[in-house]
């Protein structure tokens, strides 16, 4: 089956999904930036994505209740948490609860678009350019 | 630290001008048990000097009394038979009497001669003895003399020795009744006398004991507490001599050096706790900036054919703006740790408080805790150090940040005090407040309600040193289940803005 990758993305740094966007997409996936919680929860509402990649750290709501969220709504929706400073205790947490993966900060766009890419395989969904993520590519 | 003198006296007491300038170790040296000593020593030398002096006085009261009794007896046959020798002289009387009497007379010399002695001397015993032999033999001479002129003519010798005899005798035995009544009345006085002297013994053992031993013990009472509170200068007992209490001092303050070492000790772990607990939020502060520099930098090179100049331009905007911001994080904390003495320069004292509440920005956050500041407009300068004054502020955060619920409020105010120049900053929370009774404690050095890995117990005493040595003070109000709110106040400094560092 071959597909493109919903993926929504949160991080209250909008560098984070100015930079990512791009990134993203050139594997094939159809990224929604959001830099609020609230927000991006009330489109996970709305609409079932293949991959949440949320921070942690952020005002208002977390991202464990990001990833509770998600869990209670689309139970087959793979989670990517993003941590700013990696405590193992939030770790175990979250595992207890079902992330996908983790990220720490700071990390390369292909550091994330390789686990993205794994999330996919997990989803059974093949990529455009599984190959093509170290070759610069046209736009 | 500072080194400010404040030894504790008692007004009421004139210790002498001199004896506090003379450093404790070069001042003489009488301790208080040598003191004690000598004050029971005076009194059993006392006691005992009356007593051998009264047993002395009543035996010789008891010889002169025996003394009398015999010369009395004596004094009685002398006269007698001079009484019968006028009668023989009148009356040509048997002349035996008057022999008789002054034989029973030479029996009480000869049978009591060794206690006369003792009380005349050998020289007047024998002058009273050969006295009476003399007119012993002149009565013999006269009942020997046959016809009356021969009588006639031994008569003056007669008298003479008779009344030399008798006159000798009265002057000692008088002599003797005047120094035995001398006497009992020196025995009857010297008691009272005795009696006195340990009165004003007793008052003045009473005087010291307490003037020496009490007040000095309440003015150690005075300095442990002046320890207690985190005063460590050393004290200066204002004593004229070296004691017991003197060693104590010299004790007290090499405990109050180690004291202060040790709290320097753990002022710096204080520091560095402080520092660690800042370090984790630091760390989340930095990677953020450095996550954006790093996907920026990713970006730029994966696409930088395919990016216009504009897009170029953003992203190395990006680039240097986010290092400037991991900068800005590095230097907070370095700022905030960095060692060294006290530097003091003008403030402002709004962004003291500012870079306070940046600092723990994280802290807050991570707690969930909503944080406002009010500064009011214009306010004066204060003179101070930054990094201190930062510490204090950041101190009282984190204490409210750690008592606070999620969803709790930290209200910081900065004004002008209502007394004319003076600052007043106010920390305010709606935690669960503090008990009445360890509000008093809550500035001790090591003091702390938290749990004993998370509190030292010296932030609040550190802070309060701070502000005191900068002409403030600190303190709260707080009721518990309402909150708490710490105000400091700082002086104001009307020297011109110029001479400020920053």
């Amino acid at each position: 089956m071959q597909k493109t990758l919903e993926v929504l993305l949160l991080d209250d740094e909008p560098i984070v999904g100015r930079r990512l966007k791009p990134a993203l997409d050139k594997i094939g996936c159809h990224v929604e930036v959001f830099e609020n919680p609230k927000q991006a929860v009330a489109r996970i509402n709305e609409k079932e994505f293949d991959i949440v990649v949320t921070d942690i750290r952020m005002e208002e709501m977390n991202g464990i209740q990001v990833l509770e969220h998600v869990q209670a709504k689309w139970p087959r929706t793979r989670v990517i948490l993003i941590t700013g400073y990696a405590k193992m205790d939030l770790a175990r947490e979250a595992m207890g609860k079902g992330v996908f993966d983790f990220i720490a900060k700071p990390f390369r766009p292909d550091d994330l678009r390789q686990i993205i890419l794994n999330a996919a395989e997990s989803l059974g969904i093949s990529v455009d350019k599984p190959s093509g993520i170290t070759e610069p590519v046209e736009p | 630290m500072d080194q400010h003198i404040t030894d504790i006296k008692d007004p009421d007491i004139d210790y002498g001008s001199e004896p506090e300038n003379i450093p404790l170790h070069q001042r003489p040296s009488i301790s208080i048990r040598a003191k004690i000593a000598i004050s029971f020593s005076l009194f059993f030398i006392l006691s005992f000097t009356v007593t051998v002096w009264s047993y002395w006085i009543l035996t010789k009261l008891e010889h002169k009394i025996e003394f009398l009794e015999i010369a009395d007896n004596y004094m009685v046959e002398i006269q007698q038979a001079r009484r019968f020798e006028k009668n023989y002289l009148l009356y040509r009387t048997d002349l035996d009497d008057a022999l008789g009497h002054l034989k029973t007379a030479d029996k009480i010399l000869k049978n009591n001669s060794e206690k006369i002695e003792k009380i005349l001397g050998p020289n007047h015993f024998n002058t009273m003895v050969s006295y009476m032999s003399k007119y012993h033999d002149q009565l013999i001479l006269l009942g020997a003399a046959e016809n009356d002129a021969a009588k006639e003519a031994i008569v003056p010798s007669l008298r003479q020795f008779g009344s030399q005899m008798v006159s000798f005798a009265t002057e000692f035995v008088e002599k003797e009744r005047i120094s035995v009544t001398r006497m009992f009345l020196l025995a009857k006085r010297v008691p009272l006398y005795f009696m006195s002297a340990i009165f004003v013994l007793m008052v003045f053992v009473l005087v010291f004991l307490t003037r020496q031993l009490l007040l000095t013990l309440n003015r150690f009472m005075e300095y442990t507490k002046r320890i207690g509170e985190g005063d460590f200068s050393p004290i200066t007992p204002a004593r004229k001599y070296r004691d017991e209490f003197t060693k104590l001092a010299e004790a007290f303050n090499h405990m109050i050096k180690e004291l202060d070492h040790k709290h320097n000790v753990l002022l710096e772990s204080h520091k560095l706790r402080a520092i660690g607990t800042l370090v984790a939020g630091v760390a989340h502060e930095l990677n953020n900036p450095l996550n954006n520099t790093l996907l920026t930098a990713s970006m730029l090179t994966e696409d930088y054919e395919a990016l216009s100049d504009e897009e170029k331009r953003e992203m190395i905007d990006d680039v240097i703006n986010e290092t400037e911001r991991a900068q800005r994080v590095v230097k907070n904390l370095l700022d905030f740790a960095r060692e060294g003495e006290t530097e003091m320069a003008l403030l402002k004292i709004d962004k003291i408080v500012e870079d306070s509440t940046r600092l723990v920005v994280n802290q807050v956050r991570f707690a969930k805790v909503d944080l406002t500041l009010d500064c009011e407009p214009n306010l004066p300068l204060i003179a101070g150090d930054e990094q201190k004054l930062k510490q204090v502020f950041v101190n009282l955060i984190l204490n409210a940040v750690d008592v606070l619920p999620p969803r709790g409020k930290i209200r910081i105010n900065v004004k002008k005090d209502k007394v004319p120049g003076y600052v007043l900053i106010t920390v305010e929370d709606n935690g669960p407040g503090i008990d009445e009774h360890i509000q008093g404690r809550i500035f001790e050095p090591f003091f702390t309600t938290k749990r004993r890995a998370k509190g030292t117990g010296l932030g609040l005493s550190v802070s309060r040193g701070i502000i005191k040595k900068l002409g403030g003070y600190i303190k709260l109000k707080s009721v518990p289940g309402k909150g708490t709110v710490f105000i400091v106040s700082l002086p104001a400094t009307d020297s011109p803005s110029e001479i400020m560092s920053k």
